[in-house]
């Protein structure tokens, strides 16, 4: 176990931004920390790296119990939003930085600054300024100058936050790729889901200071634990249901159950599907699979690879959200106002909170 | 050169300037060269030699680096606890730091004396500070004391503490990160503050004045030089020491002029 977090919490006044979070991460893993602004994802980095004290709780890194340690000794790498490259350096001092701290010897330090900038592939850029580089650059720097002690884990603080969306995707993979080549274990906190999905070995869902879930990007996205991790990740359809016997209840509709619900029987539930889940048909056509009930498509909008179209539901009046492909929209000849039938191809259970 | 194209009104604005920069800045200068070397170089050599004139520059020149120095060290600390820390009345010791440059010198003497003097409530204070250069020094510290502060305080809030906790987790202690990170990054801005303070200081009267009560031969300033000479008649003196300070503000302030540029690029 490379990381071990143990009900560490995190208080300001009465306030816990951390709340009783337990986490165990893999060696050589890249664990993304998911949560909007504000839900102490941030925090939880910081309190690793040993920024940020503890209220309770303990912190293992490599089965070594750093609780109680300054961050001087915690061997973590740290990269922050705004880079935080020492201005007065250049880019070879700042990424030897660490090294002359511990008294490595010049040459050593020299041949490992090399080391790093063709890791990062900027060998020619050791005697700029940070001032002189691009913020995708710096950024760069700031990861070789994180990665220079080869420290037990790479802990990054929405690092791509600051740069604008093409360098940002760049980035992610010559990140993904570095982490990867050097199995080095790392935690990256992001409010970017796109992001997550991304890079991720593994996800864990954080809101208002408490972890909620943990799991692969996919198993979040389809089955979700949770009606947090099913709004925060994509858009979801939710409605009350009941599960009884094989079947789900639905107000006055009826569904088989999904596999392996059974642990939901005879509960409140909620039902679930994605926007691209959801089938269109012309309300005097058949429809394939599971019929979910009428409605009248509210709006059309253009969502580029598909379109994405608003149906309120009959009687209950609620919206139901559609991915449908441009080509069957023009077959169907869907407008605003039209009667359509709705149906659901795969849906997924979540317990009623 | 760049093409110049000027207004009516941007020609009015420059002669509006140039006159009163003229007024107020270069007549006056004028006017001490000329009466400084009215009779020759030799009473102005003779002047600034005189050992009770040489003796009150040195005291001004004493009190402006020992306030400096202090300034210095003290002015980064109030700066960085008020930029890095928080706590309840952090708002207004802030505003307290403009104190000096709002109240007169003059009231600030007084009230010293009334605090320090013979009959003051302080009076059995361990360091005799009414009439004496201690007491001149202490409030050379006073008037000079927000422009180190209010140097550093806006290129700290600016850096960011994350520089900071960068350091930390390469194994940086707080003193050494304090010295490789912070402090070339506040260098010019602390240059700079201690150039505005040695200017003060060296030009300060009314509260020494009232302090040290201008005794010829121990705490008698340059300034209070110049203007005991003004009263005594001794043109010669109060021209030459005040040519002399002028010199020396001068040369200050081309200092700061290269500092500003510097500051400028970073």
């Amino acid at each position: 176990m490379s990381i071990y977090l143990h009900n560490i919490t995190k208080k300001y006044g009465a306030t816990a931004v951390v709340d009783d979070v337990s986490l165990e991460i893999e060696q050589g893993e890249l664990f993304v920390l998911l949560g909007p602004s504000g839900s102490g994802k941030s925090t939880i980095l910081r309190m690793i790296a040993g920024l940020a004290p503890l209220d309770g709780g303990q912190i293992s890194l490599n089965g070594r119990d750093v609780t109680h340690l300054p961050p001087q000794k915690r061997h973590t790498g740290f990269v922050f939003q705004n880079y935080s490259l020492f201005q007065h350096m250049t880019v070879a001092q700042n990424i030897g930085f660490g090294l002359e701290i511990q008294k490595v010897p010049r040459a050593q330090r020299k041949e490992r600054v090399e080391e790093l900038l063709t890791l990062i592939e900027m060998q020619e850029y050791g005697n700029r300024l940070p001032a002189q580089l691009s913020g995708g650059q710096q950024q760069r720097v700031a990861v070789a100058r994180a990665l220079a002690q080869k420290p037990d884990v790479l802990l990054l603080d929405e690092p791509f936050g600051a740069l604008d969306v093409k360098i940002r995707g760049q980035l992610r993979q010559n990140l993904r790729e570095i982490q990867q080549r050097l199995n080095v274990t790392a935690i990256l906190v992001t409010h970017d889901q796109e992001e997550a999905f991304e890079l991720a070995d593994k996800i864990g869902i954080i809101d208002k200071g408490r972890l909620l879930e943990i799991g692969t990007p996919d198993q979040l996205y389809r089955h979700p634990a949770h009606r947090f991790t099913a709004t925060f990740l994509g858009n979801a359809n939710l409605f009350n249901a009941h599960r009884n016997g094989s079947t789900i209840y639905i107000g006055e509709k009826r569904l088989p159950a999904p596999p392996n619900t059974e642990f939901l029987a005879g509960k409140p539930v909620q039902m679930m599907f994605r926007p691209e889940e959801v089938v269109i048909a012309s309300a005097s056509h058949p429809l394939d699979g599971n019929v979910f009930g009428e409605g009248i498509i509210e709006s059309i909008a253009f969502a580029g690879a598909l379109e994405r179209i608003a149906i309120k539901l009959d009687p209950s009046g609620e919206l139901i959200q559609a991915l449908i492909s441009p080509e069957i929209s023009r077959q169907l000849g869907l407008r605003p106002g039209d009667a359509v039938k709705i149906g659901v191809k795969n849906f997924h259970l979540l317990p009623l909170e | 050169m760049k093409e110049r194209n000027l207004s009516f009104g941007g020609i009015l604005l420059l002669a509006i300037v140039l006159i009163y920069a003229g007024v107020l800045l270069l007549a006056p200068v004028l006017a001490l060269v000329s009466n400084t070397f009215q009779n020759g170089f030799e009473p102005f050599w003779n002047a600034i030699t005189d050992g009770e004139a040489l003796g009150t520059l040195w005291l001004s020149i004493r009190l402006a680096v020992l306030a400096s120095t202090f300034n210095a060290i003290l002015g980064v600390m109030v700066a960085w606890v008020l930029v890095r820390h928080t706590f309840w009345g952090k708002g207004f010791l802030n505003a307290l730091v403009d104190l000096p440059l709002v109240i007169s010198p003059v009231i600030v003497g007084y009230v010293m004396i009334v605090l320090f003097g013979r009959l003051g409530w302080l009076k059995d204070f361990p360091i005799k500070l009414a009439f004496s250069w201690e007491g001149m020094l202490v409030l050379t510290v006073f008037v000079s004391l927000p422009f180190v502060i209010r140097e550093i305080q806006p290129v700290l809030s600016g850096m960011g503490k994350e520089q900071e906790e960068a350091a930390f987790t390469l194994g940086a202690t707080p003193w050494g990160t304090f010295w490789r990170v912070v402090f070339p990054a506040i260098r010019h801005a602390l240059t700079y503050g201690i150039v505005l303070t040695l200017a003060r200081s060296l030009g300060e009267f009314g509260a020494v004045a009232v302090i040290g009560g201008g005794t010829q031969g121990s705490t008698e300033s340059a300034t209070i030089y110049i203007y005991r000479s003004l009263n005594d008649r001794n043109y010669a003196g109060a021209y030459s020491m005040a040519l002399l300070l002028g010199i020396i503000s001068v040369v200050i302030l081309i200092i700061m002029n290269n500092l500003r540029i510097h500051k400028r690029g970073g």
